[in-house]
């Protein structure tokens, strides 16, 4: 046992003793660094951002105005067809040619369409039955068949010989089928119905394009001109107007409302809760007591009444009116929050402590009691936007939102509603982006929750 | 062989995520099968509680046999079901089925007798023959007195009936409403108790039609006493001489008629009860509920019109034969009492337009005149034999006058104006597309004030609106119906329009027998409403519909309720 290597020897004083290996995080940089390690706040933080985008930048981009109604192009989806034909102009046909007569005494044997037809009218033609004493005209968007009814009644017609009818009701590019009966004095149906098949191309008049604004204003226009109805992305509302559009100016609604009041209800909270749990004490009482009457307001109740006490004057399409009552209804929970943190906070240790040691009252509350209910805070606003977004998309959707023509997502998918089961995509865009927009703020939410918890930090 | 050793279970597989706890997935399951079971009997006791707290079991199907019964849906509450001062067609329509006038519409729009089994009208007077097995629901008769006070009631000043012009022709009516005379004056009396005399301030052919309007109904004098202000408001406060009884309103949900025993005509009533489950304002919704087979009977609207066409429903068409238009205010501090700001808005006005792109129903047809095409002129129809100038949309000219009127006015830019508009989607769509028109061409902001029926009614009574979309259904079967509309004593002129040349046509009109005379009167208000933009025309309207095939006998009518059930009957299920 003399092997010299094995024995203790002093090490050098310079060497440390401890390196921190990691660099120092403030509270905020911890933060971030805990958000970007969340895939799907992070993922959630760019759908927010791209919806905030959408918004304030989307119409320069997208410079189409939402309320300019088109109304050759309504309800179509966004894949429609949009070359148009420019025929001739319109003129009312004043003596169609003389038709023949049908063989049979109880029904038409000969329908022709007279001309083209277009979207802008279908002449219909047929021959004489002489028995009849009229005629009953049917048009249909699915095959007529005999064993279900001929579709929609388009016209009635009196007189045997008054065998033409001119049809501009609504005319889409698409399949019809015509049918056309004859019916005696009483209108009952004669015999069984003749149908045609016909196929309406688009087209459109010079006029008509001009007053929708169509046309390129350099260059003139012949008839057989292929003209194209403006490019809809998302297809249009039930007037036609633009609905990729509308959805943008429809967020800048949607978003100004769901950041604005809980912005607003928030800091009047904050106020409120500080105010009440610092000072303590009967005033505290009588504070929260208040914000109890105000959390016992039915919600609904009071938005209507608040609504027709502002009536229709407001400038604002009634964006003020609803900010308003949101803010005047929503800030109680954020005071009780705000009041519970500064009340616990108070009692801390090191509140005591660097209140003897002298600190100030203004430097205890920006150093010690803003920094430490500020995650909250945070937490409680990034909550309160997706529930403002979904109120106000509530309130628009039952009629009690933003006055026409400004849209709002919830009066679109209300416009949409209506029509859900033949043209889908008004009903469905703005409520993706609805859905989106809310579980984006909603999983944000949670992850600056996990982020700014620091409790949460200790059980890693 | 000797024993061999069984080889341990193997370990798991690799693929096998470890931290999973065994045996989870069957937990998971059981998690799954609780909340099923759980979410089924939740469920079942929801259904329960609906079926048991459903008053009287009003939603019941479309059709039942059973209590031989059929359910429909009304398309607004009745605002009020007092038939002295009831002006909407919803309340028109229950007051239709469970209260009866002297005479009534059948299904062809015959007049036939109703209260009345006998009449005779002459230049100067009427006289009615009461049926003696006429009972009111309290099963006491019904009366000459009853109408004598139902009517000198509609008349009086402080009933403010606002349809007290249509019995004008009766002698001294009008200085009755306005306070002149005392309503003992009314030239009414009850000869006896089954004989009616009326004394007519002038020569009216059309007097015996004006008798089936809801107005004209009695009022039975002793049940009105014990009510007095509530007269009318419930279905307990009021007493019905009609096919049926009102069993049951509860506001803004259901009404429900039952079959009167006590009317004279018991055995033609072929339907028990007829519920009115619903009271819903959205077409769509009540399409819906047409779909799933919980009423007989649904309007279609221009949304729904290609889903029905898909279901391949049958669709009927009625002609409504009202007229729509924009009223506008006249009240001289209202903007809109500027002649060339309302041309402007006229000018621009495109009725083809609003038709063929926004309304897509067939058998409406673009407004040209206050009188709808099926109005009967001298021989034929009023509107072939007196057609209108045609109305061609100069937005260039309507800009010349929006600059006059910018002028009188003494307004910088282009006035921002109220449209007074209802709740419904129909209303919406074509508020919106008079906002986006009038800006579009105009310059003209329009502020849409959406209102639900009652609220609007009051809102156009008070004259609390620039302009507000409306319409006039005929009461009776002549051209008077529209003509005396914009008469400047008329309640229903909402928009005060005051023209004593308007009015000297309607009193020549209303005096004269010579048909050639009356329907020039009538020409010369058709020209000069345009000319001074009274109103602006939109549309004279049709409408489509679909009904149960189980249901026979509903009539759909231009003039009284519509539709009318009164005389329906289900349709055995085996023919």
């Amino acid at each position: 046992m003399t092997d010299q290597s094995l024995s203790f020897k002093p090490i050098s004083i310079e060497q440390d003793a401890e390196v921190l290996t990691r660099p120092s995080r403030s509270y905020w940089e911890d933060a971030w660094y805990r958000l970007c390690q969340n895939r799907r706040a992070l993922a959630s933080l760019f759908i927010v951002i791209f919806m905030v985008l959408f918004a304030i930048a989307g119409p320069w981009v997208w410079t189409k105005d939402p309320a300019v109604q088109n109304l050759d192009q309504t309800s179509v989806p966004p894949w429609a067809n949009r070359a148009y034909e420019i025929a001739e102009p319109y003129t009312p046909m004043v003596s169609p040619p003389p038709a023949r007569t049908s063989t049979a005494t109880n029904q038409i044997d000969e329908i022709t369409v007279l001309g083209e037809a277009t979207s802008i009218f279908v002449r219909l033609q047929w021959s004489i039955v002489p028995n009849a004493s009229g005629y009953q005209i049917y048009r249909n968007i699915v095959e007529t068949l005999p064993e279900y009814p001929p579709g929609v009644p388009l016209a009635r017609i009196r007189g045997a010989n008054e065998t033409f009818y001119e049809d501009r009701l609504d005319l889409r590019p698409r399949t019809y089928w015509y049918s056309i009966v004859p019916i005696d004095d009483d209108g009952e149906e004669l015999g069984p119905l003749s149908t045609l098949e016909v196929d309406v191309a688009p087209s459109t008049t010079i006029d008509d394009a001009e007053k929708r604004g169509w046309l390129d204003p350099d260059k003139t226009y012949q008839p057989g001109d292929t003209v194209y109805s403006p490019f809809a992305p998302l297809g249009t509302d039930y007037l036609g107007r633009d609905l990729l559009a509308r959805l943008m100016y429809g967020a800048r609604v949607s978003l100004f409302i769901g950041v604005i009041a809980p912005f607003l209800f928030v800091v009047m909270g904050i106020l409120y809760g500080s105010i009440a749990g610092f000072i303590g004490g009967n005033l505290d009482a009588v504070l929260m007591r208040f914000a109890d009457f105000v959390v016992a307001l039915p919600f609904l109740l009071f938005m209507i009444l608040f609504k027709l006490a502002f009536g229709v004057d407001s400038e604002s399409s009634g964006i003020i009116a609803m900010l308003i009552a949101l803010v005047l209804l929503s800030w109680p929970a954020t005071a009780r929050l705000v009041r519970g943190q500064i009340l616990q906070i108070r009692e801390e240790g090191y509140v005591s402590a660097s209140r003897l040691l002298g600190t100030p009252t203004h430097w205890l509350i920006a150093r010690h009691m803003i920094p430490n209910t500020l995650g909250v805070i945070l937490v409680t606003f990034t909550f309160a936007v997706p529930s403002t977004i979904f109120t106000e998309a509530f309130l628009s959707f039952i009629g009690m939102g933003v006055e026409p023509p400004t849209p709002s997502w919830g009066s679109m998918c209300n416009d949409g509603r209506k029509t859900m089961e033949t043209t889908p995509h008004e009903l469905i865009f703005p409520a993706i982006f609805i859905s989106i927009t809310v579980l984006a703020f909603n999983i944000l939410g949670d992850g600056l929750r996990d982020a700014l918890d620091a409790r949460m930090r200790a059980a890693e | 062989m000797t024993d061999t050793i069984v080889p341990p279970p193997a370990p798991p597989s690799e693929g096998v995520a470890t931290n999973v706890i065994p045996g989870s997935g069957k937990q998971l399951a059981w998690y799954f099968l609780y909340g099923t079971v759980g979410l089924v009997a939740i469920i079942l006791v929801l259904g329960y509680l609906q079926q048991e707290f459903t008053v009287g079991n009003i939603n019941q199907a479309a059709v039942d046999y059973e209590t031989n019964s059929i359910n429909l849906v009304l398309s607004e509450e009745p605002p009020q079901l007092d038939s002295g001062t009831a002006t909407d067609s919803v309340s028109g329509m229950l007051l239709g089925h469970v209260m009866e006038g002297l005479l009534r519409y059948n299904a062809n729009d015959e007049l036939i007798p109703g209260i009345a089994h006998d009449w005779e009208v002459s230049e100067q007077a009427a006289r009615f023959h009461l049926r003696e097995d006429a009972f009111w629901s309290d099963g006491t008769p019904v009366t000459a007195h009853d109408f004598v006070f139902a009517w000198r009631r509609a008349l009086a000043v402080e009933t403010a009936s606002q349809y007290a012009f249509i019995m004008y022709p009766i002698k001294n009516a009008e200085k009755v409403n306005r306070g002149e005379l005392p309503t003992e004056e009314l030239g009414v009396t009850a000869v006896s108790d089954y004989e009616l005399e009326i004394q007519l301030e002038r020569p009216t052919p059309f007097f015996a039609s004006l008798t089936a309007f809801t107005t004209f109904f009695p009022i039975n004098e002793a049940f009105y006493k014990t009510r007095g202000d509530n007269y009318a408001t419930n279905a307990e406060d009021l007493i019905f001489n009609g096919p049926f009884s009102m069993v049951h309103w509860a506001h803004d949900a259901s009404v429900r008629l039952e079959k009167n025993p006590y009317y004279w005509n018991k055995d033609a009533v072929r339907l028990d009860a007829i519920n009115f489950g619903y009271i819903l304002r959205d077409s769509e919704a009540r399409l819906r509920l047409f779909e799933s087979g919980a009423i007989v009977f649904a309007g279609i609207a221009a949304e729904n019109l290609d889903k029905a066409l898909e279901k391949r429903w049958l669709i009927k068409e009625h002609n409504s034969g009202a007229v729509y238009f924009t009223e506008i205010n006249h009240r001289p501090e209202r903007l809109t009492a500027n002649w060339n700001l309302r041309r402007a808005l006229q000018l621009v006005n495109d009725p083809v337009e609003l038709v063929n792109k926004v309304v897509k129903i067939p058998g409406f047809q673009p407004g040209e005149s206050i009188f709808p095409t099926w109005i009967k002129g001298v021989d034929g129809y009023f509107r072939d034999e007196y057609p209108m100038k045609e109305h061609v949309p100069n937005p260039v000219l309507a800009r010349e006058h929006l600059a006059k009127a910018m002028e009188e006015l003494n307004l910088t830019s282009p006035p921002t104006l109220t449209l007074l508009s209802g709740d419904n989607p129909t209303s919406n769509k074509q508020s919106e597309y008079f906002q986006a028109h009038w800006r579009k061409h105009l310059g003209i902001e329009i502020r849409i004030d959406r209102q639900i029926f009652k609220q609007r009614l009051a809102k156009m009574q008070s004259g609390d609106f620039d302009l507000v979309l409306a319409g006039w259904a005929p009461d009776y079967d002549d051209g008077l119906t529209f003509g005396d509309l914009f008469a400047s004593w008329n309640e229903n002129n909402r928009g005060r329009y005051v023209s004593e040349y308007v009015d000297k046509n309607v009193r020549i009109a209303q005096n004269s027998t010579d048909p050639r005379e009356r329907m020039e009167a009538f020409n010369k208000v058709q020209h000069r409403i345009y000319d001074d933009v009274a109103i602006i025309l939109n549309y004279e309207s049709g409408s489509l519909y679909v009904i149960d095939e189980r249901v026979g006998g509903v009539s759909r009518r231009v003039i009284g309720a519509d539709p009318d059930y009164a005389f329906a009957y289900l349709i055995d299920e085996e023919s």
